[in-house]
C-alpha cells in the first residue's frame, strides 16, 4: 500500500479498509476564513474503535477540521455524517448532545476549583452539587482507563498532563462515541505521552472512535490504525498502514507545491581580510538550558554560533523549545544555565534595554503581546525604543517623529493612511513590516532575532519581510530565524538547526536536498 | 474624527460625544435631584435658592466651593496621571491625610515660621507633597517588586493614614495641643500665621488662597506631561502593554513607582492646602472623604485633564450648595450624595456609548 500514500487528494476514502461501517464520514469539507481557504475538499472516514491520526504542519488546517467536527465552526462546503445519519452540529453543545467530545489544545478549566467542581461545571446546571457521585464516577473512569486523578485536587496544583486528564475525563463522562483530541501530546512529557496513548487505546477498545491530531511519528506508529495528512488545507496523503508508511507520510507533510520565495543566492564569504574584519560571531550561545517553573527542561544545553552575515534557522514543530530560546534571547526569560554573547559581549542576563544597546534587534514571535502596542500610533510604535530622540525643549517633537516615521514607512513599504493612525488598524503584514523597520534600523545592529516573522502573512508580505532580512544580512548582521515553515527557512537561511524537545536533533546546510532529513528531525525521528 | 480645529475649539469640543454625553448625564442627574426634592415636599424653588446661595451666592461661598474643587482636582490629577500607566490609585484620601499630618508637623515644629520669602508656608507644603508621594510610592514598590495589586495596597494604606491622623491628634507626644483641662479637644494647635498659605484677596470674606493658582499650573503641567512629552508617551506605553514596553527598553519599576509617587504627591499637596489654606489645625476627620470624591472625579474624567477640572468644579460647587441646602432649606445633604451617585452611574453608563462613538487617542 505504501505507494498509494501520495495519491492525489481526490481519491475516494478507503471505505472498506477497516470493514466496519463508518462512525464518522466527512465528504468534501471546506472552510474559508476571509480570503484564506483553511480547508478544501477534505473527505475522511473513521470507524468505531479506530484511532485515526491527523497529521500536518502548523496551519495545515488540522484544528479547523477538528473545530468543524465539534461544531465550533460551520463548514462552507461538504457534508458530515455520524453513524450514517447527517450530522450538522450548530455548536459544541449540539456536538456533545450527539456524543461527540473534544479536547482542545488550550484547556478550559477553572484553576481555582477542584477537579470535581470543574467536571460538574459542564454537567450539572442546577441544584445542589452532587460531588460525591461525581467523585465516584471519576474514580470509576480512572480505574477503567488508567487515568490517574485525585478528584478533590485543585486544578492550579496539577501538572499540564494531569489537567489534560481532567479534560479527557470531562469528555469521557459524556460517554462519547467520537473523541477528538487536538494535539494532545504537544505539551506533554514522554511518560505522560505514553500514558495518554494507553488511554486512547483503552477508550478505542470500548468502540469509541478517536481522531488524534499530532505531529509526532512515534505516536502514529504506536496507536494509529489509519492516518491522514493535511497540507495547506487539503488532504495530502492517507494511509491504512501508517506504521509502514511513516517516511511517505513525513514527506507528504512537509512537501510544498512551490515556495513563493526565490532561493537565496549564496555568495561565498570572502576570507577574513586582516584585522579589520570583526572576529566575534554575531551570536554565540553556549549550553543554554531553560527549565520551566515545574522543573521541566524546555531547552537543553543549546549551543549555537551565528557569524556576521549569516542566517541560521532554528526549525522545529512549535513547543519544542524555540519559544524559550526566543524569550531568553529577547531578555524576557531568564536562562537556568548557559550563556549568550552578542559580538563578544555577554548578554545572558541583559535587560531588554541593554540588549538594544548591544545591537540586538528582535522581531518577536507574538507581535501583539511583545512587538507593538496596538493602541498607540504607527509613528509611536516605530520609535518605541528610541522615543527619547524626539525631545525638544523637554517636549515631544511630534513633527520630527512624524517626518522620520514617514521616511521609514516608505522605505519598508508600511502601508498606513498616516503615521498617526492606530497601529492596531494595520494589516498583519504591515504591522510586521513596521516592527521589522524598527528593529532593523536599530543603531549598531549586529544581531537580529526573527521569531516566526511571517506567521499569518500573505505571500507578498512574506517576500518583503525576507527581502529586508536578507538586506540586513548583507550588511553583516547575523540573523537567527526561528520558524516552523520549513520551505521558507530552506529558501532564506544558510544553515538549519532542528530542535526537538528542547534538544538539537541535528543541523545541516539549508539545502532543499536535506528537506526529508530535516522533516524527520522535526518529527523527533532520528535516522 | 478630525483633529484639525478649523472651527472654534468650543464647537469642536461640544461636537465630541464625550462632552455632550457627559453634559447630558449631569443635567439629567440634576433634574432627577430636583424631582426628589419635590417628592420630599420641599418647595423646589426654596431648595434651588438655598443651593445657589451656598454654592456661589456670596464671595465666601464661591471661595469655599473653589477650595473644595482644588482638593478634588489635585487628587483627580494624580489619579489620571497614574491611570495613564494603567495604575488605579484609590489612595487619595490617605495621601491627603499624610499630607495634612506632615504639613501640620512641619508648620508647628519644623521651625519654618521664621523663614523669609514665603518659605514658611512653602516648606510644609513641599514636605507634605513629598510625604504623600512616598506614601503612594509604597504601593508602587509593592506593585513592582511583589506584584501587589495597587488598588488593594493604596486603599489599605488609606486606612492606615486616616487612623494615623486620629492617633496623632490623640497624643500630646505627637501633634495634640497641650491638654490644659478636660475640654481640650483632640486636635493640633493652630499653625502659626507665617505657615498659612496666604489669601489671594487678603480678606476672609473671600478665603481664596494661593493654592488655586498653583492647582491651575499643576493641571496644565500634568496635561503637558501626559500629552506632549516623551515621559507621557512612555507611561502610556507601559499602561497599554507592559511586555512590549519592557521589550522596548522602558523601565517598569521606575514607571510604576514614579507614577504612584506623583499621584501621591498631588494628594499630599491637596492635604497641605486643606490644612494650611483653610483649616489651620489638624483634627480627627480632617479630610471628610475629599480623597474619595477626588478619586471619583478622576474616574469620571476618563484620562482627560480637562475632565478633571470640569468634574472637580462640578463636585466642589455641588457639595457646597448641598450643605447650604440642608442648613436653610431642610433638604438632607445626603441628597447631594444621591445626585453625585446618579451622575457617576449615568456617566459610567454613557462611557459605554462614548467608547463606541469615539476612540480615545
Amino acid at each position: 500500500m505504501s505507494h498509494d500514500v501520495l495519491e492525489p487528494a481526490r481519491a475516494a476514502p478507503p471505505a472498506e479498509a477497516v470493514g466496519a461501517p463508518a462512525l464518522l464520514t466527512l465528504a468534501g469539507m471546506g472552510k474559508r476564513f476571509g480570503a484564506l481557504q483553511a480547508l478544501a475538499d477534505v473527505s475522511l472516514e473513521l470507524a468505531p474503535g479506530e484511532v485515526h491520526c491527523l497529521l500536518g504542519e502548523n496551519g495545515a488546517g488540522k484544528s479547523t477540521l477538528c473545530n468543524l467536527i465539534f461544531g465550533v465552526y460551520a463548514p462552507d462546503d461538504g457534508e458530515m455524517a455520524l453513524d450514517g445519519r447527517p450530522y450538522r452540529p450548530a455548536g459544541p453543545a449540539d456536538a456533545l448532545a450527539s456524543r461527540v467530545a473534544m479536547v482542545h489544545q488550550h484547556f478550559s478549566l477553572v484553576p481555582d476549583l477542584s477537579v470535581v467542581d470543574n467536571l460538574l461545571l459542564g454537567q450539572q446546571t442546577r441544584g445542589v452539587l452532587r460531588r460525591r457521585e461525581c467523585a465516584d464516577r471519576v474514580a470509576d473512569l480512572s480505574a477503567r482507563y488508567g487515568l490517574q486523578l485525585s478528584p478533590h485536587a485543585r486544578i492550579q496544583d496539577l501538572s499540564i498532563g494531569e489537567r489534560q486528564r481532567v479534560e479527557i475525563v470531562k469528555c469521557l463522562m459524556r460517554e462519547p462515541r467520537l473523541l477528538v483530541l487536538d494535539e494532545p501530546t504537544a505539551v506533554l512529557l514522554p511518560a505522560e505521552i505514553a500514558a495518554l496513548l494507553d488511554v486512547c487505546e483503552r477508550v478505542a477498545d470500548t468502540g469509541c472512535g478517536i481522531l488524534l491530531v499530532t505531529h509526532k511519528l512515534a505516536e502514529i506508529k504506536r496507536v494509529a490504525r489509519r492516518a491522514t495528512v493535511l497540507r495547506g488545507g487539503r488532504i495530502a496523503a492517507r494511509s491504512d498502514h501508517p506504521e509502514q508508511d511513516l517516511d511517505d507520510l513525513v514527506r507528504a507533510m512537509i512537501q510544498r507545491d512551490k515556495s513563493p520565495l526565490r532561493p537565496r543566492e549564496r555568495t561565498v564569504a570572502p576570507p577574513p581580510a586582516g584585522p579589520s574584519r570583526r572576529p566575534e560571531p554575531a551570536l554565540m550561545v553556549d549550553g543554554l538550558t531553560v527549565r520551566d517553573p515545574d522543573g521541566v527542561v524546555r531547552l537543553d544545553r543549546f549551543t549555537l554560533l551565528v557569524e556576521p552575515g549569516e542566517i541560521v534557522a532554528v526549525a522545529g514543530v512549535e513547543g519544542n523549545g524555540q519559544g524559550e530560546l526566543g524569550a531568553v534571547l529577547s531578555g524576557l526569560l531568564a536562562a537556568t544555565e548557559g550563556r549568550c554573547f552578542v559580538a563578544g559581549k555577554e548578554v545572558t542576563h541583559a535587560t531588554p534595554r541593554a540588549l538594544t544597546a548591544a545591537g540586538v534587534g528582535i522581531v518577536p514571535e507574538d507581535r501583539h503581546a511583545v512587538g507593538c502596542i496596538t493602541g498607540m500610533s504607527v509613528a509611536e510604535n516605530l520609535f518605541l525604543d528610541r522615543l527619547g530622540r524626539y525631545r525638544r525643549f523637554g517636549l515631544l517633537d511630534r513633527a520630527a517623529m512624524r517626518r522620520d516615521a514617514l521616511a521609514l514607512m516608505q522605505r519598508f513599504d508600511v502601508r498606513a493612511a498616516s503615521p498617526d493612525v492606530a497601529f492596531g488598524g494595520l494589516s498583519g503584514g504591515n504591522q510586521q513590516k513596521a516592527v521589522l523597520a524598527r528593529e532593523l534600523t536599530l543603531d549598531g545592529l549586529t544581531f537580529l532575532l526573527a521569531a516566526q516573522p511571517t506567521r499569518g502573512l500573505d505571500v507578498g508580505a512574506v517576500e518583503a519581510v525576507y527581502g529586508h532580512v536578507r538586506a540586513a544580512c548583507e550588511r553583516g548582521v547575523g540573523v537567527l530565524l526561528i520558524s516552523s515553515e520549513l520551505d521558507e527557512l530552506l529558501a532564506v537561511a544558510d544553515r538549519v538547526v532542528v530542535l526537538y524537545r528542547g534538544r538539537v536533533m541535528g543541523q545541516c546546510p539549508a539545502d532543499a536536498a536535506h528537506r526529508d532529513r530535516i522533516g524527520a528531525w522535526m518529527a523527533g525521528h532520528t535516522e | 474624527m478630525t483633529t484639525l480645529t478649523v472651527n472654534s475649539p468650543w464647537r469642536t469640543a461640544l461636537a465630541r460625544p464625550a462632552v455632550w454625553i457627559s453634559t447630558a448625564a449631569v443635567l439629567g442627574a440634576l433634574a432627577f435631584g430636583l424631582l426628589l426634592i419635590a417628592l420630599l415636599g420641599v418647595p423646589v424653588v426654596d431648595a434651588v435658592e438655598a443651593f445657589a446661595e451656598g454654592a456661589w451666592g456670596s464671595p465666601y461661598a464661591v471661595a469655599a466651593s473653589l477650595n473644595r474643587s482644588l482638593a478634588f482636582a489635585l487628587v483627580g490629577l494624580g489619579f489620571v496621571l497614574a491611570q495613564r500607566a494603567n495604575l488605579t490609585n484609590v489612595g487619595g484620601e490617605g495621601q491627603i491625610a499624610i499630607g495634612g499630618i506632615v504639613a501640620t508637623a512641619v508648620a508647628l515644629y519644623g521651625g519654618v515660621s521664621g523663614l523669609p520669602a514665603g518659605l514658611g508656608f512653602v516648606l510644609p507644603a513641599l514636605a507634605a507633597a513629598l510625604a504623600g508621594g512616598l506614601w503612594g510610592a509604597i504601593a508602587g514598590v509593592l506593585k513592582a517588586k511583589v506584584g501587589t495589586n495597587e488598588v488593594i495596597s493604596t486603599l489599605m494604606l488609606t486606612f492606615i493614614a486616616v487612623w494615623m491622623v486620629y492617633g496623632s491628634v490623640q497624643s500630646e507626644q505627637l501633634l495634640r495641643q497641650p491638654v490644659s483641662n478636660a475640654t481640650t479637644l483632640p486636635e493640633s494647635l493652630e499653625i502659626p500665621d507665617p505657615t498659612k498659605v496666604p489669601l489671594l484677596t487678603g480678606d476672609f470674606s473671600m478665603p481664596l488662597h494661593w493654592g488655586l493658582p498653583v492647582g491651575i499650573v499643576l493641571a496644565i503641567a500634568v496635561a503637558v506631561v501626559l500629552n506632549h512629552t516623551v515621559l507621557g508617551l512612555r507611561l502610556r506605553a507601559v499602561g497599554l502593554n507592559p511586555v512590549a514596553a519592557r521589550r522596548a527598553g522602558m523601565a517598569m519599576v521606575s514607571s510604576v513607582v514614579g507614577a504612584l509617587f506623583a499621584a501621591g504627591a498631588l494628594g499630599g499637596l491637596a492635604g497641605a492646602f486643606m490644612l494650611q489654606g483653610e483649616q489651620y489645625s489638624l483634627k480627627t476627620g480632617f479630610s471628610s472623604g475629599y480623597g474619595f470624591d477626588g478619586l471619583v472625579v478622576g474616574l469620571l474624567a476618563r484620562g482627560s485633564v480637562t475632565g478633571v477640572v470640569a468634574g472637580s468644579l462640578l463636585f466642589g460647587f455641588l457639595r457646597s450648595g448641598g450643605i447650604n441646602m440642608e442648613m436653610s432649606a431642610n433638604v438632607p445633604t445626603a441628597l447631594v450624595v444621591v445626585i453625585q451617585g446618579l451622575i457617576i452611574v449615568t456617566l459610567a453608563g454613557a462611557a459605554h456609548r462614548m467608547d463606541k462613538k469615539e476612540t480615545p487617542r
